[in-house]
Order: C-alpha cells, then sequence, then structure tokens
C-alpha cells in the first residue's frame, strides 16, 4: 500500500509539473506577444526610414550590413564608436575572471560566451569540475552564515524564549536580512551604478541568484559608463553570498 | 584553503578562456569595422551618425531577440511553444536568455512563477534522480542473483550505468541536433553539457533557425531529454560533490 501512495505521488508531481509549465507558457504568451510586436514594427520602420534616406543604397547591401551586424552582435562585439573600442576586450583577465565564475556558478548569462572550438570544450571540462566545486564552497560559506543564526538563537534562548518561537524568530530574521541585504539593497546600489530603475535591479538581482541568468541584464555592460575599478569584485562577492544565502534557506 | 583553491580555480579557467578567445574576438572586431567603413566609403552621402543611430537601433532589437533579416514576417518568438520553451528554461534555471519578458508586467510574473517554479522542479528531479538509482540497484541484484557475483556487479552495473547515461544524455544528442539544427558534433556535445548542467548561455538553442523545419515531435522530445539528463547529471556531480569531501 505504501508503495502505491508513493507512485500515486510521483505521478502526480509529474502531472503537476507539467501543468505548471503549461500554465506559465500561457501567462508569459499573453502578457509578451503585444510588445514583441511593437518592437517587430518599430524595428521595421526604422529600417525603413533608414532606407528611405539613403535611396542609393540598395536593399540587398543593406541585408548584407544587417546580416554581418546581427552576426558581430551575436558574437558579443558592439560596434558602437570606432577603433579605440578594439583595444578594450571582452576576454581581458577580469571579464574573462567574471565569465568563469557565470560558468562554475551555473549562471551562464551569455552575453560572454566562447567561440572557439578548443574555448567551448575547455569550457566544458571547466565546468565538469567547477561545479561540484562550486557547489561545496558554497556550502562551507553557508555554513558559516548558518553559525550566526546559531548564536543568534542561543542568545534568545539564553534570554528565556521557548526554543519552537527561537526557531520561527530566526528564520524570519535570516530570511528578512537576506532580502534586505541581497535584494533590495544591491538594487539600489544598481540604480546609482548602472542607471536601470528600481524594479530592474530587483529583476536582474532575483535572476542572478537564482542562477537562471538570461543575460538581458548584465553589470558594467553599460557602453559609455564608468565603472570603478573593483566594481566586478564587488559584485561577485554579492554573488556568491547570495547564492550561499539561497542554498542555506533551501537547507532550513 | 577551499577559498584559495576556489578562486585559483576560476582564474585558472579566466586565464585560458582569455587565450584561447581573445585572438578570434580581435579578428571579428576588425572584419566588422572593416565593412562599416567600406559602407560609409561606398555611399558617401550616407552620414556616419545616422549609421551609428542605425547600429544602436539594431542592436537594442537584438536583445529584444528581434532579427531584421529579410522582409519576412517571421513567426512570432512568444508563440505557445516558444512560451512554453521559455518557462523551462526560467524553472530548470538554464535561462538560455535569447527570450527574456520585456514588460514589466512579465518580468514580475517572471520571478514569481521561478519562485515557486524552481523548488517544484528540484523537487521533480530528485524524484526522477532516486527513481534512476532504484532502477540501477535493482538491476544489480537481479544481475547478483542470476549470476551469482557478490561485489562485482554492483561496481559493473554502476559503471554501465554511467556509460549508458553518458551515451544517451550527451554523446548521441550531438547527432540529432547536427542534423536537425546543421551544428557540428562539438557543437552539440557543447550545447548539450551547456544545457544540462543549467548554465545555458543562450548562444545555442534548438529550434531556432528560421531558415529550417522541424518535425513536430522534436521540441517534446528534447523537453524530456532535458528533464532526464538533468536528473542523471545531477546524480553524477552528486556523486563527484562525495568525492571532493
Amino acid at each position: 500500500k505504501a508503495m502505491c501512495s508513493g507512485k500515486l505521488q510521483t505521478g502526480l508531481l509529474v502531472v503537476g509539473y507539467f501543468v505548471y509549465l503549461l500554465v506559465g507558457a500561457a501567462v508569459f504568451q499573453a502578457l509578451e506577444r503585444t510588445a514583441e510586436k511593437q518592437e517587430k514594427i518599430a524595428a521595421a520602420q526604422m529600417k525603413e526610414a533608414f532606407l528611405q534616406n539613403f535611396t542609393h543604397l540598395t536593399v540587398a547591401e543593406m541585408e548584407q550590413f544587417m546580416k554581418n551586424l546581427t552576426e558581430a552582435i551575436q558574437n558579443g562585439v558592439y560596434p558602437v564608436g570606432n577603433e579605440s573600442q578594439i583595444e578594450d576586450s571582452n576576454w581581458d583577465f577580469s571579464n574573462s575572471f567574471f565569465f568563469a565564475g557565470t560558468v562554475v556558478s551555473t549562471i551562464g548569462y551569455g552575453t560572454l560566451r566562447p567561440k572557439t572550438a578548443g574555448g567551448q570544450i575547455f569550457c566544458v571540462f571547466f565546468a565538469l569540475f567547477g561545479i561540484p566545486l562550486n557547489i561545496v564552497f558554497l556550502h562551507r560559506v553557508g555554513k558559516m552564515l548558518s553559525l550566526l543564526c546559531k548564536k543568534l538563537g542561543k542568545f534568545l534562548y539564553e534570554k528565556g524564549m521557548r526554543k519552537k518561537k527561537i526557531k520561527f524568530l530566526t528564520l524570519l530574521f535570516f530570511l528578512a536580512t537576506g532580502i534586505l541585504v541581497f535584494l533590495c539593497l544591491p538594487s539600489l546600489f544598481f540604480q546609482i551604478t548602472e542607471g536601470w530603475s528600481y524594479s530592474e535591479g530587483i529583476y536582474f538581482a532575483f535572476i542572478t541568484l537564482s542562477t537562471i541568468g538570461f543575460g538581458d541584464y548584465v553589470v558594467g555592460k553599460q557602453p559609455g559608463r564608468n565603472y570603478f575599478s573593483y566594481y566586478r569584485t564587488l559584485v561577485a562577492i554579492w554573488i556568491l553570498f547570495g547564492l550561499a544565502w539561497i542554498a542555506l534557506l533551501f537547507n532550513l | 584553503v577551499l577559498l584559495v583553491a576556489y578562486l585559483g580555480y576560476v582564474g585558472l579557467g579566466a586565464g585560458v578562456l582569455q587565450a584561447l578567445e581573445r585572438p578570434a574576438e580581435v579578428q571579428a572586431a576588425q572584419h566588422l569595422l572593416q565593412q562599416h567603413w567600406e559602407l560609409l566609403a561606398n555611399h558617401t552621402c550616407l552620414q556616419g551618425p545616422a549609421l551609428q543611430r542605425l547600429i544602436e537601433g539594431i542592436i537594442q532589437a537584438y536583445k529584444s531577440g528581434i532579427t531584421l533579416q529579410g522582409n519576412t514576417t517571421s513567426l512570432g518568438r512568444w508563440d505557445f511553444s516558444g512560451s512554453f520553451f521559455f518557462s523551462i528554461s526560467a524553472i530548470t534555471t538554464i535561462g538560455y536568455g535569447n527570450l527574456s519578458p520585456s514588460t514589466v508586467a512579465g518580468r514580475i510574473f517572471c520571478i514569481l512563477f521561478a519562485l515557486f517554479g524552481i523548488p517544484l522542479n528540484l523537487v521533480l528531479l530528485n524524484e526522477i534522480g532516486q527513481l534512476m538509482l532504484l532502477g540501477v540497484q535493482h538491476c544489480a541484484h537481479r544481475l547478483e542473483e542470476v549470476f551469482h557475483w557478490q561485489k562485482k556487479a554492483s561496481l559493473l552495473i554502476k559503471t554501465c550505468a554511467l556509460v549508458t547515461g553518458l551515451l544517451l544524455f550527451l554523446l548521441l544528442p550531438p547527432l540529432l541536433f547536427s542534423d536537425k539544427e546543421g551544428w557540428s558534433y562539438e557543437e552539440g556535445f557543447y550545447y548539450s553539457f551547456v544545457t544540462l548542467s543549467t548554465i545555458g548561455f543562450g548562444d545555442y538553442v534548438i529550434g531556432m533557425n528560421p531558415d529550417r523545419t522541424y518535425p513536430g515531435w522534436y521540441k517534446n522530445v528534447i523537453s524530456l531529454w532535458i528533464l532526464f539528463g538533468m536528473a542523471w547529471l545531477a546524480l553524477v556531480i552528486k556523486f563527484c560533490i562525495n568525492f571532493l569531501e
């Protein structure tokens, strides 16, 4: 009888999972479809307007240029400005370090990615050992954070509070401070450094810390902005502790 | 000590990748710049600033997932099949990013959707992983009974399971991809690993080529592959972690 209910549970889980996906798909479609249509129209209009202004530019040449441009963008080369931009590389050490970090944490923004076959193969093996290393590392950091929580619990216990209440309060405290430190405050910070709106900052913070990492928002990528030298390192530290916090949250 | 090892590892990776990717990048940038200036030279009435604005506009559109090639009104990305695939990429935390919500409502929903979807996904993957493990142990027991091996059977079965998993999830799918997507085998392998480990760069995504036709079963089979493949890879990584700790 126990096995039967176990199988039933698994079955329900599978069904629930797919229903969840279907519902999500429908909602996303409803929310995004019209906006997408508008953007397409705007983009086509822009193209039209440009061609009209420069009538001797043949459509074929235009298409070719667009194709090359799109390919370049896909490769992470943004041709805004002139030659001096070649000096700034996407693959200088600090950017490569950030990239390696996004691989090992499985965030994987994708704005920077290896193009060469050698780079791709190396990436696979690098991740194969790096991901377990990252998980073990986060585990340790999480343990350090939980020690702090235990100290708080001990303090409250000595003040004469009941154990159940302590557990509830420490969980609440952990959750609240975490949300403040890892979601709310960084979003304020990003408002200043990146020029994003507050809600865009929250969206970025969530997508990063959940390791989804769409890559539509990435730190330090706005052209024409000056970032102070340890900006990326600071953000990397934030990501690390934020991930450890989330991992711990799952354990609690 | 762990911290040092971790940072060292990431630094090492950074160095290697930099060495591998930098030359290709410089080449691509120079190539594009050359074309840019060629275009301007060929059409002297084309003003630099206007072209700049166009380029920026194209970049903006690209980031929203729109490519401006040809006149064809290509299928929208947010049709049901695309949205379904997006939902998967969100709750498995793969997060390709080739498609991402641009409306505020879409983003808020995305956060909430993922907040409950990710734990749901983890629970399901755990279940599938456990079932796989049980299946392997079951086989090992059967072998022990039939052939009267003792400890050898367990090791043999575990290696067999690892190899089958490797074939099924990492080594054979690239062949399918090279047929349906036109990628090289190495690219297919790279895509498989990046997807199943949930890194999900989004540089390669299945079913996104407008010049190709895909059979009806394609995306569904791939979704199943992602699910089982992720569960298998999670088990493998768990074993790696146990080994490390």
